[in-house]
């Protein structure tokens, strides 16, 4: 008997790209992506770049020396004297971001950790007072006649950098994101086309016109499912080329990636897209899966919605707590395609892990597609009256 | 031939109480339709009509019974039969988004018809329907009427044995419903079996050979309209009709 898979395909794929909603739920999410990816970059920008200059307000409840006149200016302290209680006004009235309470030999620090100018003033404060800590140091060593050297830098550190884009937590943080947008965009944009093939043909009459056809149930299946997913790897695809051309830009716009390179390279761009075709299936088959038991439309969107957040909150919690990327992990799915995306994006390649993931996201796709052939064989679900 | 032999179709539905109780649809139907017949089914709104169709079009499966098309059973050959039937019913609707030439395209190669003979079939069916007007024209732009046109051709495009109507005519304007009921009659002379489900008894008098009153999932009666109207005194299909049903509720 001859499949009607194509046949059905066709007749799906012509009403997707017939139906403006579908449409601009294809072409509009990914557009987003630019915007959230430059957003990153320039917000990541603005605060290197403004930090040393704009949180330098530090009250001192103490006169200082002409050693502590020399490091503030060298530090570019912007500094006020005056005992605690109006020091604490001038903190309230948010003409300081902290002040420094000398109480014999403590140099106490108040600061507020909620106020993002107090907290990150912190840093200069800290610098200030160590570089003032080691000039007494040094001062004491040598009246006693000792080699400040030989005692204070005892040990040397020194660090070197394994891979250039792993230890920049910027670029990590935002090729992190970028990848996570572009999943976002996909989940988002499968549900419609999945909604609409399933309940919301159901709710307009057509689908028991195509009962009426000769095609088998499991033909009717995977011509939705094969359609849902094409649109699905459209927008991932879509979404991916916009995170690339947005990464570019930031990389050439922003001083915070300067003297790095922040594109994927080929290997990377080959499994990410890899990567993307899989989840566009697996998420494709899970939408029209809910989708399938709903009666109506609205039904279904509800339906879809705590799905949209399944789909991609695990995969981002596991990017946040920094989990490893194990063979369990390989093969669960929502997990496996960020870390495994994450592992690539910093030089890890592991081909068994890959192998996992596409097993995994094989079987879960075959489990999802003779769950819906069953259900469709349901007058329960087929017919709304 | 299309042979009904005892069907039953149970559902469940939920009380009053909130507790499934089970009901049949359809009640031990069984009747036959020859060859170049058209067989009228008639009977109020939820008197099992449409359930029954959909079993003899193959949508449905019964709970017990089964149907025949020409001697073979239609869950045997499901697909092979379906490719004889033509079905239509107020439910089966259309796709909004196309013409009715791609409409008819599409079902024509869902049939298997070879794609050489396809442009011919539909212009010949938009000739006897009348729809050479809108054949280009998107079908959510369509008027009721021609839509319902448009859905009559989907399903007869591909020159079917067999045509189950299921409310074939409901909602529609006298001239559309006329053009209908003028192409079974025309199909009928070719042989095709029509089995044919409405309200409008009218209609029912007027083509069909045979009728089969249903309430409550059973045949109350059956016969030609001419018979019918003998056994309940009465000179046409709706006093029947009331008679019949009206001498159940004494019952």
């Amino acid at each position: 008997m001859k499949s009607k898979i194509n046949l059905v395909l066709k007749k799906e794929l012509r009403e997707v790209f017939r139906d403006k909603k579908s449409l601009a739920m294809m072409v509009l999410v990914p557009l987003l992506i630019p915007f959230l990816v430059i957003g990153i970059s320039a917000l990541f920008n603005f605060e290197i770049n403004t930090s040393p200059d704009d949180f330098n307000k530090i009250g001192f409840s103490y006169e200082f020396d002409f050693v502590q006149k020399d490091m503030a200016k060298y530090y570019n302290l912007d500094y006020v004297v005056g005992n605690e209680k109006s020091l604490k006004r001038l903190y309230e009235q948010e003409k300081i971001d902290l002040y420094i309470i000398k109480k014999d030999n403590t140099y106490e620090i108040n600061y507020d950790e909620n106020n993002e100018r107090s907290a990150q003033t912190v840093y200069l404060a800290e610098k200030f007072l160590n570089a003032y800590k080691k000039y007494l140091q040094e001062d004491l060593l040598k009246n006693n006649n000792i080699e400040s050297s030989n005692v204070l830098d005892i040990i040397n550190i020194s660090y070197k950098t394994m891979n250039e884009k792993e230890n920049n937590f910027y670029v990590n943080y935002v090729t992190s994101y970028a990848f996570l947008f572009v999943i976002m965009a996909i989940t988002v944009s499968a549900t419609y086309p999945a909604t609409d093939a399933t309940a919301g043909e159901k709710e307009r009459g057509t689908l028991e016109t195509l009962l009426t056809f000769p095609i088998r149930s499991k033909d009717i299946i995977i011509g939705k499912f094969l359609s849902v997913s094409i649109t699905s790897i459209i927008t991932g695809l879509l979404s991916f080329g916009l995170a690339l051309l947005s990464l570019y830009y930031s990389n050439r716009w922003f001083p915070i990636y300067k003297d790095l390179n922040i594109l994927p390279n080929l290997t990377t761009t080959i499994i990410t897209i890899s990567i993307i075709i899989l989840y566009s299936f697996l998420i494709s088959g899970l939408c029209i899966a809910v989708a399938s038991r709903a009666k109506s439309f609205k039904e279904a969107q509800s339906a879809l919605t705590p799905l949209t957040f399944i789909c991609f909150f695990p995969g981002m919690i596991a990017d946040m707590v920094n989990l490893k990327t194990t063979n369990l992990v390989a093969l669960i799915p929502f997990i496996n395609h960020i870390q495994i995306y994450n592992d690539v994006n910093s030089g890890n390649i592991n081909i068994l892990h890959i192998i996992l993931m596409f097993t995994s996201v094989i079987i879960f796709v075959s489990l999802v597609l003779y769950y819906i052939i069953k259900q469709y064989k349901s007058e329960k679900i087929l017919f709304t009256d | 031939m299309i042979e009904v032999k005892k069907i039953k179709k149970q559902f469940e539905k939920v009380n009053k109480k909130g507790k499934n109780t089970k009901f049949y649809a359809v009640n031990n139907i069984s009747f036959e339709a020859n060859d170049g017949e058209i067989i009228g089914i008639l009977g109020p709104n939820g008197a099992g009509k449409t359930t029954l169709l959909r079993i003899i079009g193959g949508i449905m499966t019964p709970t017990s019974g089964e149907v025949l098309y020409n001697n073979t059973p239609i869950k045997e050959k499901e697909i092979e039969i379906k490719k004889e039937i033509a079905y239509l019913s107020g439910n089966t609707k259309i796709y909004n988004s196309i013409t009715p030439y791609e409409l008819m395209e599409m079902c024509l190669s869902f049939y298997e018809i070879p794609k050489e003979k396809r442009k011919e079939k539909i212009l010949k069916i938009s000739k006897i329907l009348e729809m050479d007007k809108f054949l280009y024209n998107r079908i959510s732009k369509l008027s009721t009427g021609q839509v319902q046109r448009v859905n009559l051709a989907r399903c007869m495009v591909h020159d079917p044995k067999y045509y189950i109507l299921d409310e074939a005519t409901s909602g529609l304007d006298i001239i559309s419903s006329q053009i209908i009921l003028d192409f079974i009659k025309e199909e009928k002379k070719k042989g095709k079996t029509t089995i044919y489900s409405t309200h409008y008894m009218e209609e029912a008098e007027n083509i069909c050979d045979r009728v089969y009153l249903i309430n409550e999932g059973k045949i109350i009666m059956s016969g030609t309209p001419k018979e019918i109207k003998k056994k309940t005194k009465t000179t046409n299909l709706r006093d029947s009709f009331f008679k019949i049903i009206g001498g159940s509720y004494e019952k």
